[in-house]
């Protein structure tokens, strides 16, 4: 029930033609698969949670952009396969080795869930196509807290270690409050909840001192005066964070470690399908549709092709197995 | 007059033909997504949010909003007929709901529920209306200390529940609690108990134990007693066709159980977490415990069912206030709506009440509608259902266990859950023979997971002082009102026995 079909060839001629050319693309496959991708195929999108989560918004707005750009010819099929944090969906992905016609998009959990858990697959055993765009983080206060900014808030939890909440215990919240923390030099107590709502309500009634968290969450009561935010991760405020420092400015830059928002395709799959999903992802990006999606969901544009993502993750996996091996968590 | 120059403006907004018919359809898909095990409205709503990316953001929330609440009333039809909770919140319909329908009260069982879950929506809707902001003070105040006491509430109503076999139900809620602690635990990030399965990471969810435990240990409950030999109506004594309204004692019995329920349901409901599901086992042991005849409960009676349904009907309605005073998800489904708002452009917050207000009120006077049209389609689907029910069983049967297998599996698309409601469902089959209370299972398995993570976050705050309980307002409010029910109860009970004792003497 939870799969939805975006058909993009709707006439049932145009759809016959794209099957014959598919099957017999697929009689030449030895020979036509190593040159060129065929974007006539059915598209098969694996989504690794739930319907609603961030990961599923950003895969139908990929999907909707591609569609109405006429990006990708063939029919695009999305599947939610949500489990173990990831672990399902992408283990699906996994299993279609050197498939090109399968895609996931990525979150946080992308990089959490193998060093936590005895996943047969690895973050880097995919085929990385871009990162584009990142979840970043801001540190908020109670706006009743007598701590009304960072160099505050590192005095008071040097002189009595303060209480941080987020969301998980393996996962970006606790990287950065971590690093916050070791970069500052102050002592805290990492608090960690399952669900924003618990998370947001604590730091509301003052059960806790302070939170991070992505800004798309409680910008509303930033705005509204509730809570106070200390600082940024990234170095590029957003609009609405306006007089915010960044973690940059504060010279705590190497705490940021922002979630990716980005899309990979299978293990071994062809160089040449790789660059023309790097073509392509660079148009998606360009598009008003993707600025306004980036912008709705107070995103930090940041994109990354090819390489450098794979490169992006390698940083962010080093610094999660750091901090993780330290505090006994892997 | 303001708050009724805003209602005027959002009534103006809702009655539009269009975003009426776009009400409609969401009532009615909610319906038949609550009706149908396993179905949720969080998994219904987000599967419906990429459909209303072209329509406009009042009309999709209408919709939205109404599938959330006709998920309410839906999902109690199968707690009644069928013995299976659609969702956590119905698992206390099905304590006096079935047996209802086993007596052969089905048809007014099933008035009664439409009549509670629409005045349980109704009353929320106008506490919203009147005292949104007020309420949104209970979220602010309710922190991890808070939420452990409340948790601690819930599963003290485990005892009314347990009433019959002591140590039955004891080793019951064990088993909840042990299943509870499957996945990774949230302070360590350690794995507990999942043997390496990716599957169990994220634990073991309600949903496929509540179906296998309830629904499908029903089915095999009376393929053990013989039902599909016989010609009709085997879970089922349908023998009084005639009598599909509700009697006029029925009414009269529970005209104080719908509103004080409702208001209990609807302050309940604002606290972000497990609001619903806690709501109306609280108001089932509420219920049970001002009732004279406290023994009548869990064998059919009309109460049992209407205090629940009033109160998770008035908790989906006070899930509305943190989402719009403050912009917070107090449930899954309202998370997805979060999401939803955010996609739509708006900032969900304090301020968006203020900065949208056609948008806020436009919602809340639906909601109004939206109860009067489910009630409405209650009242025509009701008798459908009841006629499907009247199926000899050796048809009914199978059909149950396809849809619940469908049901179960495709929440999540996991083979893993259809397989551990098959194996609960045969758990369930012993546990009913042998006088184990499944009840207390799933509330366990509910419940337990949250007592343990708000008790480790309470005690990472305090540093391991229990003091915290005692310092907090909030909290010393809830201990208070903990002991004015646990002295009213007794204070109660004594009464009782002592009138039993004069009666007995006279």
């Amino acid at each position: 029930m939870t799969t939805l079909k975006t058909t993009i060839t709707t006439r049932p001629q145009v759809f016959a033609v794209a099957c014959i050319a598919a099957s017999s693309l697929l009689l030449a496959a030895p020979f036509a698969a190593a040159d060129e991708y065929d974007p006539s195929k059915q598209l098969n999108v694996t989504i690794a949670f739930g319907p609603g989560g961030g990961n599923d918004v950003l895969a139908r707005t990929l999907i909707e952009i591609l569609d109405k750009y006429d990006l990708y010819e063939g029919d695009i099929v999305a599947t939610n396969r949500p489990g173990g944090s990831g672990a399902v969906g992408w283990g699906y992905i996994y299993s279609q080795q050197g498939n090109p016609h399968h895609i996931s998009t990525t979150s946080g959990s992308f990089i959490a869930t193998p060093l936590q858990a005895d996943t047969p697959w690895d973050t880097l055993d995919f085929t990385h196509v871009a990162l584009m765009a990142a979840d970043d983080q801001v540190l908020v206060v109670n706006a009743e807290s007598s701590i009304n900014t960072f160099e505050e808030f590192v005095e008071y939890a040097q002189q009595e270690p303060l209480s941080v909440g987020g969301i998980g215990s393996v996962n970006n919240d606790f990287i950065v409050a971590q690093l916050l923390s070791v970069e500052a030099g102050y002592e805290y107590d990492y608090i960690p909840f399952n669900q924003q709502g618990e998370l947001t309500t604590a730091l509301l009634s003052n059960s806790i001192d302070a939170m991070v968290a992505t800004p798309g969450s409680i910008i509303g009561l930033i705005e509204a005066g509730d809570f106070r935010a200390l600082a940024f991760s990234a170095e590029q405020v957003p609009e609405a964070l306006e007089g915010v420092p960044s973690f940059e400015e504060l010279g705590v830059a190497d705490a940021a470690v922002p979630m990716p928002r980005g899309l990979i395709l299978p293990p071994n799959v062809s160089d040449e399908a790789r660059q023309w999903w790097i073509d392509t992802i660079t148009e998606v990006v360009e598009t008003p549709e993707w600025q306004e999606y980036v912008k709705a969901n107070f995103l930090t544009e940041n994109v990354l092709l090819g390489d450098d993502f794979t490169g992006f993750l390698e940083t962010s996996i080093n610094n999660f197995r750091t901090i993780l091996t330290e505090t006994g968590a892997i | 007059m303001e708050i009724f120059d805003n209602l005027l403006m959002g009534l103006s907004i809702a009655i539009t033909p269009i975003n009426l018919m776009y009400l409609l359809i969401g009532a009615s898909i909610g319906m038949m997504i609550g009706a149908i095990p396993g179905f949720g409205p969080s998994a219904g709503i987000a599967i419906l949010l990429p459909l209303t990316f072209s329509m406009s953001p009042i009309s999709a929330v209408m919709m939205l909003a109404a599938i959330y609440y006709g998920a309410m009333f839906g999902g109690t039809i199968t707690a009644i007929l069928l013995n299976t909770p659609g969702d956590s919140t119905t698992v206390a319909s099905t304590f006096d709901g079935f047996p209802l329908a086993q007596r052969g009260r089905a048809g007014p069982a099933l008035v009664m529920q439409a009549c509670a879950s629409f005045v349980g929506g109704t009353i929320g809707v106008i506490l919203i209306t009147l005292l949104a902001p007020i309420f949104s003070m209970v979220t602010r105040s309710f922190g991890p200390p808070e939420f452990f006491l409340l948790c601690v509430m819930g599963l003290l109503t485990l005892v009314a529940l347990m009433s019959g076999n002591w140590i039955l139900g004891l080793i019951s809620a064990l088993i909840g609690f042990a299943l509870g602690t499957v996945g990774v635990d949230l302070e360590t990030g350690h794995q507990r108990f999942t043997f390496g399965a990716v599957e169990l990471i994220g634990g073991i969810h309600f949903i496929p134990v509540a179906i296998g435990l309830f629904g499908i240990g029903e089915l095999f409950y009376a393929f053990y007693n013989g039902a599909h030999k016989s010609g009709s109506g085997g879970i089922i004594q349908y023998q009084n066709e005639s009598r599909f309204w509700p009697t006029k004692q029925d009414l009269i019995d529970c005209k104080y159980t719908m509103p004080r329920n409702s208001i209990l349901g609807f302050v309940i409901g604002i606290i972000p977490g497990a609001g619903a599901t806690i709501a109306s086992l609280m108001a089932y042991s509420l219920e049970r415990s001002l009732s004279k005849n406290p023994e009548k409960f869990g064998m059919g009676e009309m109460r049992g069912l209407v205090a629940p349904e009033s109160a998770n009907n008035a908790a989906s309605s006070g899930a509305m206030v943190p989402l719009l005073t403050l912009g917070i998800p107090g449930s899954a489904s309202t998370a997805v709506l979060l999401a939803a708002f955010l996609m739509w452009g708006l900032r969900p917050g304090p301020l968006l009440m203020e900065q949208n207000p056609e948008f806020a009120w436009g919602l809340i006077s639906s909601m109004y509608l939206g109860n009067m049209a489910l009630l409405v389609l209650s009242v025509f689907a009701i008798p459908l259902f009841v006629y499907i029910i009247k199926a000899p069983y050796r048809i009914l049967a199978p059909l149950v266990l396809v849809v619940c297998t469908l049901g179960t599996f495709s929440v999540n698309a996991s083979i893993v859950e259809t397989f551990i409601m098959l194996a609960a469902g045969i758990v369930g089959f012993y546990m009913k023979r042998l006088g184990f209370s499944p009840a207390a299972v799933v509330l366990a398995l509910v419940l337990g997971p949250m007592a343990e993570e708000s008790l480790r976050q309470t005690l990472l705050i305090s540093r391991g002082s229990f003091d915290i309980f005692f310092i907090r307002q909030a909290s010393v409010y809830i201990l208070v009102f903990f002991a004015a029910i646990i002295l009213g109860g007794a204070f109660l009970n004594s009464q009782r026995r002592r009138d039993k004792l004069k009666e007995n003497t006279v």
